[in-house]
């Protein structure tokens, strides 16, 4: 057994416990300032940390590849059967869709529209998880060198993901929406009820504040709202699993399962504009069509 | 040669911790490897340089979380010189030492991070210490008794320690 002698003396113990009180005064008294002060610094220490992130986590996809190219093989045979099923039932739809594909150049216009209101998004990829354990949340390797600016919205292809809450320089930090400090203005697809999709802390998605007349059911879609400026109206978030109505409340409520998981995200858009081309005028929308010769 | 290898081990902690630790992780708990080394550090090399290492290490946590951005600034560079105001304190210093010191730090940390949560919801709190703070706790101290375990002998030449 042996004994520490420290090499800090009275005087570092000293300096260090002023340091830590000055610091907690100027939080308690000066939290504005010293927020601004944070973000300002949060420029070049987070160009500084971006280094070893890009470098750790080219590691953790080498890592991950490597996981499901050997190691996760053996449930290859069981996904292939689940697979082929699946491409069977695509097949089935895509005949219907080449249907409605036809039908659809009859609204032509609404193409247009659709394609000048879409939203803009841009590309990322998830290069890490939050560095807590307190969060739900996903860091993207753009940041505002990109464009990405804290409260937009985050998607796949299926759905909503979650919404920027932080950025830095080179990367930004998605909360998810399985978070329950994320909160996304939701509507039911089939009864137009609107309500507040937040997460739990049991990591599922339920939708809030659903007005007690609705008629809401299992299996009913939940989209975004397009209330808030992170998303546009009628992004999938995710399907009603069970709907939960106490005595007495003024509103139900419904669990969802989201149509994303997002424990397995790899890339990420982000909505940058989620109107897209909101300037293009009602002529615009039009169908263009070629001046008739020989008319009046 | 030594501090820069130092300065490299402390600006990849972050980012390790955001990306190739959820490895080491069970059921989506880490362990936090800011605690852990701001307390080691606090620990064998005094209050300044604990203080130092938490300001530093927390202020990055800050970056690449969802959370505050100055909960785990405070937080860490607080614990860094706690470590170093303990580390005077502590005669006998063994693994087992370290892993119920760090148990306890972890613990303290947690219970500081969800009251100034201020959730309301009381099964949301007994959940978040059930499946968050305990392990990761117990997951910190183990991480830091193993490292001051492995670390010992070097520990005892060149930091500090005398018979």
């Amino acid at each position: 057994m042996w004994m520490a002698i420290f090499r800090s003396t009275y005087g570092t113990r000293r300096l260090a416990i002023v340091l830590f009180a000055l610091l907690l005064s100027v939080l308690f008294l000066l939290p504005g300032q010293i927020h601004l002060l944070l973000q300002y610094l949060g420029g070049p220490v987070g160009q500084v940390l971006g280094v070893p992130l890009a470098a750790l986590s080219a590691v953790d996809r080498g890592l991950a590849e490597l996981w499901d190219g050997y190691v996760a093989l053996q449930h290859v045979r069981e996904e292939n059967e689940v697979l082929r099923k699946e491409i069977e039932e695509l097949r089935g739809q895509n005949s219907q869709l080449r249907e409605a594909a036809a039908a659809t150049q009859r609204l032509a216009a609404l193409l247009e529209f659709k394609r000048k209101g879409a939203p803009h998004t841009l590309a990322a990829q998830v290069i890490g998880r939050d560095a807590t354990n307190w969060y739900r949340a996903v860091l993207l390797n753009k940041g505002e060198a990109d464009g990405v600016r804290p409260e937009m919205g985050v998607i796949t292809p299926a759905g909503v993901v979650g919404r920027v809450v932080k950025t830095t320089n080179s990367s930004s930090v998605v909360l998810l929406i399985t978070d329950p400090n994320n909160a996304i203005p939701g509507l039911i697809q089939r009864t137009r009820d609107e309500g507040i999709v937040e997460g739990t802390a049991e990591g599922g998605v339920r939708l809030k504040y659903i007005p007690l007349l609705s008629t809401v059911r299992a299996g009913d879609r939940v989209v975004t709202s397009g209330l808030t400026g992170g998303f546009p109206r009628g992004l999938m978030i995710g399907a009603v699993t069970s709907i939960e109505k106490e005595e007495g409340a003024l509103f139900q409520s419904a669990e969802i399962l989201p149509e994303v998981d997002v424990s397995k995200l790899e890339e990420v858009l982000v909505i940058t504009a989620p109107y897209g081309n909101t300037d293009a005028s009602a002529e615009d929308l039009l169908p263009s069509r070629p001046a008739a010769k020989g008319t009046p | 040669m030594r501090a820069a290898l130092y300065g490299a081990f402390l600006l990849a902690l972050v980012p390790m911790q955001a990306t190739i630790l959820h490895y080491l992780g069970l059921g989506g708990v880490r362990p936090d490897l800011v605690l852990v080394s701001v307390c080691l550090i606090g620990f064998f090399r005094g209050e300044l340089e604990g203080f130092l290492a938490g300001l530093l290490l927390g202020f990055a946590q800050d970056l690449l979380s969802a959370g505050d951005l100055w909960f785990n600034l405070t937080a860490k560079s607080g614990i860094g010189l706690l470590a170093g105001l303990a580390g005077r304190q502590v005669a006998h210093v063994t693994a087992a030492v370290m892993l119920a010191g760090l148990f306890i730090i972890s613990c303290c940390s947690g219970v500081l991070f969800l009251f100034l949560a201020r959730t309301g919801d009381l099964a949301a709190v007994a959940l978040a210490v059930r499946s968050v703070l305990v392990p990761q706790a117990v997951f910190d101290a183990l991480l830091g008794a193993g490292v001051y375990w492995v670390l010992e002998e070097r520990v005892r030449d060149r930091w500090v320690l005398a018979e």
